[in-house]
């Protein structure tokens, strides 16, 4: 029996729910957060209001649940929230994340944390900059994988920040400051290289072997910077391999808003890769030719699996499910084999409000569906 | 030869104007507030080049989400598009769509610079978008050609240059990062050619600056040395030192020798060296020393420790040893 068509998978982080973020910090819940609770409780179904700890944080009890068990129900509810959404592939919404970046950089040694910078209009992130030679502390995610795995209906599908990514958006002072002469080109590349794997094989393999050890099978490596020095594209690959080569699961690289057409051939380089996870929808137009970029894959003989972005995580516009299924219908046409597909959102859904979040993602399963009902009857 | 230094870019946002502009969006600040923040740190970014000695001053464009924002704001025939990546770097700017050919409104570049209180007209750099990279950046609706829009830009701007020299202002800079990063050839390189021919006289006896970043110079500068121009910047993080080839005669040079990808701070000796080389291979008539590309691509501190490169590395070449 074969699986169906179009299966739908998570891709990153959720917003966190007020009640969470309260109860994290040991706050009381007020109205709005209580509201939100029971609404959404109501319609995922992710933890009993009657139990007694819950209806003692529900009455605005400070510490009536502690902050580790506020993060656990948040957890339990991303996995619930994407369970019910209708995806095949879930995890906790990196629930336990601060983001994508700054968690496993505080796992290791050698970097120091400096401030923010601007990500674009007032978005911002924390920038470390890379001081010493890098060590693991211990091997991170695992405990939270092993929550997800506990709790999950469907298959856990974990995130993990690649190699190049940590690299590309810290500052490198380590590896680069080791280079004589003039910091131009040439050293930075050559400093580059060596910071990526070391980070590849020093703390990121390390980290996947761990987790692999607890079952996980489907790993994400997210690697959004990839497409930032498309003259690196081929480091990026070195830095997946390094980090994975050998070990047994299933991987997947996620990458977005980037020129994707400034990553071929190099980028194929990473063998270990069984699925390419990009962002579509953000440029897409009426005439889907946002999707036209899946053609270098049947240019170079690539026929690995590709996890198919179908709505835009920038903007509240919900698409319909119609607009979806026309996408997968475009990407199906494109790659020739539609049972290459997984479909998802561009990137987390974290920057909209876990109603728009919901719908998105309703819109992706809608969407798979209908587009699947179309496969089927054509045969 | 002169030696000016010179901030070439944006400056980042102080932790506390980060902690505001976040408040603003999340409804926990009031846009009173939040703006009488970016008047303090205007003061502290210009205070900062002042204290440095830099021959002009920005007030660090904080306010700006991005190189074209004022315009796709402004100008008509404008929206404002999707999140797209700003070279190679983790920042991005929302690419202007442009619906229809452009059309300049009088006034609109000129409420967007730092205050006239923090940053008087005659000792500002004034930063701009450069027409190349303004017309090849954004996501053209208009039935226009990139030619034609290159053109054109030149022409909208240079009447912008014009109100603004009026005003009192004297430097202006034109961003061109894809200048070098996609060079144009044949008629895109003519009529970018065109467009700085309307730029410069539109100076009036100020001083033009392109500045080019993110790519390497190296191969692009026959072109940059036909644009009417006073100065030409460019970054040495990508191009080879020994790739420069000196500016024709009463032209001068811009190092962008202060890398804002990397918290490592330039050594002064060694931005001496290459400026010292450069001399000896033909004799610039001004040399600018500034960041290489903009500085907000680094926290508060970093950047202004990388700025006080440029003042030590002017008195390294202004000293006995120097060139000037």
């Amino acid at each position: 029996m074969t699986s169906p068509l179009f299966p739908a998978q998570e891709i990153g982080s959720l917003a966190k729910p007020r009640w969470q973020l309260l109860g994290q910090r040991g706050e009381p819940l007020d109205a709005a957060a209580v509201q939100e609770f029971r609404s959404w409780n109501d319609r995922v179904k992710f933890a009993d209001p009657a139990s007694p700890e819950l209806r003692g944080f529900l009455e605005g009890r400070p510490r009536a649940l502690e902050p580790s068990a506020v993060r656990d129900l948040g957890a339990l509810f991303a996995l619930r929230y994407m369970e019910a959404a209708g995806l095949a592939r879930v995890y906790d919404g990196e629930a336990r994340r601060i983001e994508m970046y700054e968690y496993p950089v505080r796992q290791m040694h050698g970097f120091q944390f400096l401030g923010h910078v601007r990500s674009f209009d007032n978005k911002y992130y924390r920038k470390a900059a890379n001081t010493g030679e890098i060590r693991l502390d211990r091997p991170y995610h695992v405990d939270e994988f092993d929550f997800v795995r506990e709790h999950a209906a469907g298959i856990p599908k974990l995130p993990v920040t690649g190699p190049y990514t940590l690299a590309d958006w810290s500052y490198n002072e380590y590896y680069l400051g080791r280079e004589t002469g003039w910091k131009g080109r040439a050293a930075r590349r050559h400093a580059q290289r060596e910071f990526v794997v070391e980070i590849a094989k020093r703390a990121i393999r390390p980290t996947l072997a761990a987790l692999i050890d607890h079952g996980c099978r489907v790993i994400q490596i997210d690697e959004p910077a990839a497409g930032t020095h498309p003259d690196e594209a081929d480091i990026v690959a070195e830095g997946f391999n390094a980090a994975t080569e050998g070990l047994d699961a299933t991987f997947s690289m996620h990458i977005c808003f980037s020129d994707y057409r400034s990553l071929f051939p190099a980028l194929l380089e990473a063998k270990n890769c069984q699925q390419w996870a990009w962002e579509f929808a953000n440029r897409d137009t009426e005439d889907r030719d946002g999707y036209e970029v899946l053609r270098m894959f049947q240019e170079y003989g690539d026929t690995r699996e590709v996890g198919l972005g179908v709505v835009d995580v920038h903007r509240n516009e919900v698409e319909s499910a119609e607009k979806v299924a026309d996408r997968i219908r475009r990407a199906a046409k494109i790659l020739g084999d539609p049972a290459r597909i997984w479909v998802n959102p561009d990137c987390g859904l974290r920057t909209r409000s876990l109603d728009v979040a919901w719908q998105k993602l309703r819109a992706v399963v809608e969407g798979a569906r209908i587009a699947r009902a179309d496969f089927e009857r054509a045969g | 030869m002169e030696i000016r230094t010179v901030l070439t870019g944006p400056f980042p946002r102080s932790e506390p104007l980060v902690a505001a502009t976040r408040d603003l969006d999340r409804g926990r600040a009031t846009a009173e507030a939040v703006e009488a923040r970016f008047a303090e740190d205007e003061r502290s970014v210009v205070a900062l080049e002042s204290r440095l000695g830099l021959d002009a001053v920005t007030g660090g464009y904080l306010r700006w989400a991005d190189l074209f924002r004022p315009f796709a704001e402004g100008w008509p025939g404008f929206t404002v598009g999707p999140v797209t990546r700003w070279f190679q770097t983790n920042t991005f700017f929302r690419q202007p769509i442009l619906h229809a050919p452009p059309e300049r409104i009088a006034g609109v570049v000129r409420s967007a610079l730092p205050s006239t209180a923090a940053v008087p007209p005659e000792r500002a750099n004034v930063i701009l978008p450069g027409p190349f990279t303004f017309a090849g950046l954004l996501d053209n609706r208009s039935g226009e050609t990139r030619e034609a829009l290159t053109h054109r830009f030149g022409r909208l701007l240079a009447e912008d240059v014009r109100e603004l020299r009026a005003a009192g202002y004297q430097r202006f800079q034109f961003q061109e990062p894809l200048l070098v990063v996609d060079p144009p050839t044949g008629p895109l390189a003519e009529a970018t050619v065109a467009a700085y021919q309307s730029l410069g006289p539109a100076a009036d006896g100020g001083t033009t600056i392109v500045w080019t970043y993110f790519g390497d110079a190296g191969p692009v500068q026959p072109l940059l040395h036909r644009l009417a121009v006073d100065v030409v910047g460019i970054d040495l993080a990508e191009t080879e030192p020994e790739a420069i080839v000196p500016p024709p005669e009463r032209r001068g040079i811009g190092l962008g020798c202060l890398d804002p990808r990397t918290t490592l701070a330039e050594d002064a000796g060694e931005v001496a060296r290459i400026a010292k080389s450069l001399r000896k291979r033909g004799n610039p008539k001004e040399l600018w020393l500034g960041p290489g590309g903009p500085l907000d691509l680094l926290p508060t501190d970093a950047a202004a420790r990388k700025l006080h490169v440029l003042p030590a590395a002017k008195q390294i070449l202004l000293g006995p040893e120097g060139v000037s």
